[in-house]
């Protein structure tokens, strides 16, 4: 097995806030193998993005604990400049929001041909030769003009692209993406995504997505994270994610989805004439917890339908659920209790048996 | 031309859109403020709403989909055509009278962040317009407000409380219980669960589904995310530019969509399902969508589209019932694509690599 590019070990990320400390991160730790895509998928507050904001050296004012071994080397321990000289140069980052991480009052072509020469010590006229190469790479049309426009001249989806060309103008071996096409139409995102993928595999280099959007990681993914409460609640490779979770958060997260069936290319859903015969969604009862009130024990215990005693005192730590090891799952649950749909949960509520005492009230959040 | 558009089976028109225009001047100079160009945000829609129908609009940012829903509402004045509610042409009601009709048509918004007032109790906001309208006083008003809040399910007791008290998916509810307050007939939805995280966002889908079963409501949903809006509607409409360019039952359209930019729409939505995202080809769309303050002539979608003809280019297609489709099936395309058509080979014989496909809308982007 080859060593990890990126090995995270018991990360745990604290700001303060007036109502007192506030967990975001609380013990997170994975593997990423060199040129893999893993996805990490939560809901707000999940500490997804405070995670990886972490291993970057980005957040500020916050507590910080663990490692992040980058081809061998902490990050956590690294001067501010030695951070620096990793930061763009072997991990690149592309953010949510393209429009604020460009800078409005310079042109673009300048923006990439600095970011190179910061790390670089080439000519200005070699680095804008290269800022043209990029642009031309991810799919912007006239080069050789569009180098010398201001962000604002570029539409949502081409700035999205610019600021992929300036996470890949060093040739990172690790490239985070965070929610890199949640602003974006569909159509736009397909397109984003679609270069992703063709640069992921032309480039060799390792991607993190993180999504709260399960459709992007079904279709990018090596393996996939699935954070809850500032830990990592789930691991598994993507197939073995979607179609044969283990923890209830997952299940939940999947069966929340309106749309698992009746895209175009899949069956139509069942019975699905009109509204009269509409299916129900089955939510996840209640609300995400306080970070600074996590609940004791599994902290997702308050909305499991599962819920056993045990789950309420003891905290469950990422097991092994399958022969090889492949996929994990922090949940008290036997290893067995697999998948989705009436069969499986029979199975998970025989094992979480006689012990068990009535779900903990959901609250009037719950529908 | 109400009539190609009423599928049969279904009920009455409780809203009816006639060419409906809203058109938004770009005013430049300071004492002289010279009209120099419009956005033509809605650009001639006719549409028909029936009774206790879920219709759905879909489109993607720009298209006019939430300028469509405030001219529906009054909330904008229409620069030219005519809405009718029940019978009664209520395009140009002065404001007195248009108060009365606010008891029947009312709106949910998307963002249930900004639109409650920070300052003031949830008690007050929801019973606001029972005041307004006069209907209930002091503790009727506060008995009635509380029904409410348990019929959206909040906590009657929680009152007294201000919107911050709330989580994002509760706010949501209270926007949806002040909508209700009135006993409207029409619910105009716009993207009202897009802030949502995904567990939540199906505890407010199962609630208006709810509501609309046990009130009788007529909903026009307004979403872009498409697995959403097949979930909940019957019919759907699809916008681009201004325009409707397609209009179907739920079922029909996602199993038969005729219109090239509705197949390039469903075949981009992420499906959250590994197998199938590797299984399904896609329609990569050419570029972004041109500018609403110059739209291209002829159909609007010919500069992106795969099958775009001479004829596209010159003659604006109607939107009517096309060869083969059920009554109601309404495409506004002189070449719809045919149930054994694979658009994306179409794509890709067109030579619609990344790189040149987006030459031809970037032009538009750049404005």
């Amino acid at each position: 097995m080859s060593a990890a590019l990126l090995q995270v070990r018991d990360l745990r990320v604290t700001f303060s806030t007036p109502d007192g400390p506030l967990q975001a991160v609380r013990g997170v730790d994975f593997d990423l193998p060199a040129g893999t895509v893993m996805g990490v998928v939560g809901e707000s507050g999940s500490g997804k993005s405070v995670t990886m904001l972490t291993v970057l050296g980005l957040t500020q004012g916050a507590q910080v604990s663990g490692q992040a071994l980058f081809e061998g080397r902490d990050l956590l321990a690294m001067s501010a400049a030695e951070q620096r000289k990793v930061r763009g140069a072997r991990i690149a980052m592309v953010f949510q929001d393209p429009l604020s991480s460009l800078h409005p009052h310079y042109r673009v072509g300048w923006q990439i041909a600095e970011m190179i020469r910061a790390h670089e010590p080439v000519s200005r006229a070699e680095a804008r030769r290269r800022a043209v190469e990029l642009l031309a790479m991810v799919g912007i049309p006239q080069p050789q003009r569009r180098i010398d426009d201001y962000p604002h001249q570029f539409s949502g989806g081409m700035r999205q692209r610019v600021m992929i060309a300036m996470a890949l103008a060093l040739r990172p071996r690790l490239l985070i993406a965070d929610e890199p096409t949640t602003a974006l139409d569909v159509t736009v995102q397909s397109q984003i995504l679609d270069l992703l993928r063709r640069l992921q595999a032309e480039l060799g280099m390792a991607v993190i997505i993180v999504t709260h959007d399960l459709g992007v990681i079904a279709e990018m993914a090596h393996e996939v994270l699935v954070m809850y409460a500032g830990q990592v609640v789930e691991r598994a490779p993507r197939r073995a994610i979607y179609y044969r979770p283990h923890h209830p958060y997952t299940r939940g997260l999947l069966e929340s989805l309106p749309a698992r069936t009746g895209l175009p290319g899949t069956l139509p859903a069942p019975g699905r004439a009109g509204s009269a015969q509409r299916q129900r969604l089955r939510p996840i009862a209640g609300q995400p917890p306080s970070l600074i009130r996590v609940p004791p024990g599994c902290p997702f215990h308050p909305r499991c339908p599962f819920v056993m005693d045990v789950c309420r005192r003891e905290p469950p730590r990422l097991r092994p659920v399958d022969v090889n090891g492949s996929h994990e799952s922090a949940c008290w649950l036997p290893p067995e209790a697999v998948g989705l749909g009436a069969e499986a949960d029979a199975r998970r509520r025989a094992a979480a048996g006689s012990g068990r005492i009535q779900p903990a009230e959901a609250g009037w959040g719950a529908a | 031309m109400g009539s190609g558009v009423t599928p049969a089976g279904t009920g009455p028109a409780l809203l009816r859109l006639e060419e409906v225009v809203k058109h938004f001047p770009i005013r430049r100079g300071i004492v002289f403020r010279r009209e120099v160009g419009r956005v033509r945000a809605v650009d001639g829609v006719s549409l028909e709403v029936h009774q206790g129908e879920t219709l759905g609009l879909v489109g993607e940012t720009g298209c006019g989909k939430s300028t469509l829903a405030r001219c529906m509402t009054r909330l904008y004045d229409l620069t030219s055509g005519r809405v009718v509610f029940d019978g009664h042409d209520i395009s140009r009601l002065p404001q007195r009278q248009l108060r009365r009709l606010r008891t029947d048509l009312q709106m949910i918004f998307q963002d249930p962040y900004s639109s409650l007032n920070p300052r003031r109790r949830v008690g007050s906001i929801i019973g606001d317009p029972l005041a307004i309208h006069g209907v209930a006083d002091g503790a009727e008003r506060q008995r009635r407000v509380q029904e409410l809040m348990v019929q959206v399910g909040l906590n009657p007791e929680h009152y007294n409380r201000f919107p911050a008290e709330f989580s994002g998916g509760q706010r949501q509810r209270i926007g949806i219980a002040r909508a209700l307050a009135l006993h409207p007939r029409l619910v105009v939805c716009d993207e009202p669960v897009s802030a949502l995280d995904v567990s939540i966002q199906a505890q407010i889908l199962n609630l208006l589904a709810d509501l609309q079963e046990r009130l009788g409501l007529t909903y026009v949903f307004i979403a872009h995310d498409l697995s959403v809006v097949r979930h909940v509607s019957t019919r759907i409409a699809v916008m681009y530019l201004g325009k409707i360019v397609e209009v179907a039952t739920a079922g029909d359209l996602f199993a038969r969509p005729r219109h090239p930019y509705t197949c390039a729409l469903l075949s981009a939505i992420p499906v959250p399902d590994p197998d199938l995202a590797d299984r399904r080809s896609r329609v990569l769309l050419a570029g972004d969508v041109p500018s609403p303050v110059d739209p291209p002539a002829g159909c609007r979608f010919h500069p992106r589209c795969p099958k775009a003809r001479e004829r596209c280019r010159l003659e604006e297609p109607r939107l009517e019932r096309r060869n083969g489709d059920p009554e109601g099936h309404v495409t506004a395309c002189h070449y719809p694509v045919g149930p054994d058509e694979d658009l994306a080979r179409a794509a890709g014989a067109r030579g619609d690599g990344i790189g040149d496909a987006v030459g031809t809308g970037g032009q538009h982007g750049d404005r």
